[in-house]
């Protein structure tokens, strides 16, 4: 028999096992008979301590200056004005939107 | 795909191809050397296969090592591929895998510095595949995820029968001389 034969059969068997194992692998992800099972990390502590409540809650700055930077002033806008023979409805307003 | 999820399928795919690829490695080198199968002592192309298995299990052993150091699960460090059984959870079942790399790797080199060493100590360190093989397919059992699956399995236990045949005819019916 000649030598490349083996090799290349030796190297196919290798290969087939190899894609097998693999198939079956990605097939049973999770084996809860696997005789090894790792301990799962930790968890952070800060996730497990339970949440405290401030004696003075405080709502920060929505947003920050950067030196040298003014505030912006808010001009108002031009009021809406209705044509004299426009009546408004006596619908109670919408206060609800509909999603489907 | 999750890549931790890929990872791990990938170190268990390499981990029985590399288990496979070094039987089948052993069983051509026990081959040549065995009194049954004297007619296969003047063999080339099995001497061949022989020293070509070597190219087909270091990368998918190197694959499985490298896969199970990125796995974050199985929590596997640098120094673990080195010192065997200091792994927190299984030292044992892990600690084989070490010490069967450990001596392959060892076995490994000294084959390609055979002749630059004294023949009689490379013989020795030659002979302690047997010891691999055995710690390997300790390994392989007492950690394997997909060992109890019946093909994984079936093939396993063949591919170690193999050997264990071999290696039992050798001791009953001696060994060729060099």
């Amino acid at each position: 028999m000649p030598s490349w034969s083996l090799k290349v059969s030796a190297t196919f068997i290798t290969l087939f096992v190899l894609a097998g194992s693999f198939d079956y692998a990605r097939g049973h992800v999770k084996n809860p008979n696997a005789p090894l099972q790792p301990p799962v990390a930790d968890k952070p502590a800060a996730a497990s301590a339970a949440p405290t409540a401030s004696a003075a809650p405080s709502v920060g700055p929505l947003f920050t200056l950067r030196p040298g930077q003014r505030p912006a002033t808010i001009t108002p806008g031009p009021r809406l004005t209705l044509a004299p023979g426009v009546v408004s409805a006596t619908l109670p307003p919408i206060s609800f939107t509909h999603t489907s | 795909m999750d890549p931790q999820l890929a990872i791990w399928i990938v170190a268990r795919a390499t981990g029985v191809a590399a288990y496979i690829a070094l039987c089948l490695s052993i069983l051509s080198g026990i081959a040549l050397r065995t009194s049954v199968l004297d007619f296969l002592a003047k063999n080339r192309a099995l001497r061949s296969l022989h020293d070509f298995m070597t190219w087909v299990w270091i990368p998918l052993g190197f694959g499985h090592i490298a896969a199970l150091l990125l796995d974050k699960t199985a929590q596997i460090t640098p120094l673990d591929l080195v010192v065997p059984f200091q792994v927190s959870y299984a030292p044992v079942a892990i600690g084989l895998g070490t010490l069967s790399l450990d001596l392959v790797v060892l076995i490994t080199v000294s084959s390609w510095l055979r002749r630059r060493m004294n023949d009689r100590l490379w013989r020795w360190i030659h002979r302690s595949s047997y010891l691999v093989f055995v710690t390997m397919f300790v390994h392989a059992l007492m950690s394997g995820t997909d060992f109890s699956s019946p093909l994984i399995s079936s093939v396993s236990w063949s591919a170690a029968l193999g050997i264990g045949l071999l290696a039992a005819s050798r001791i009953v019916f001696g060994r060729l001389p060099e």
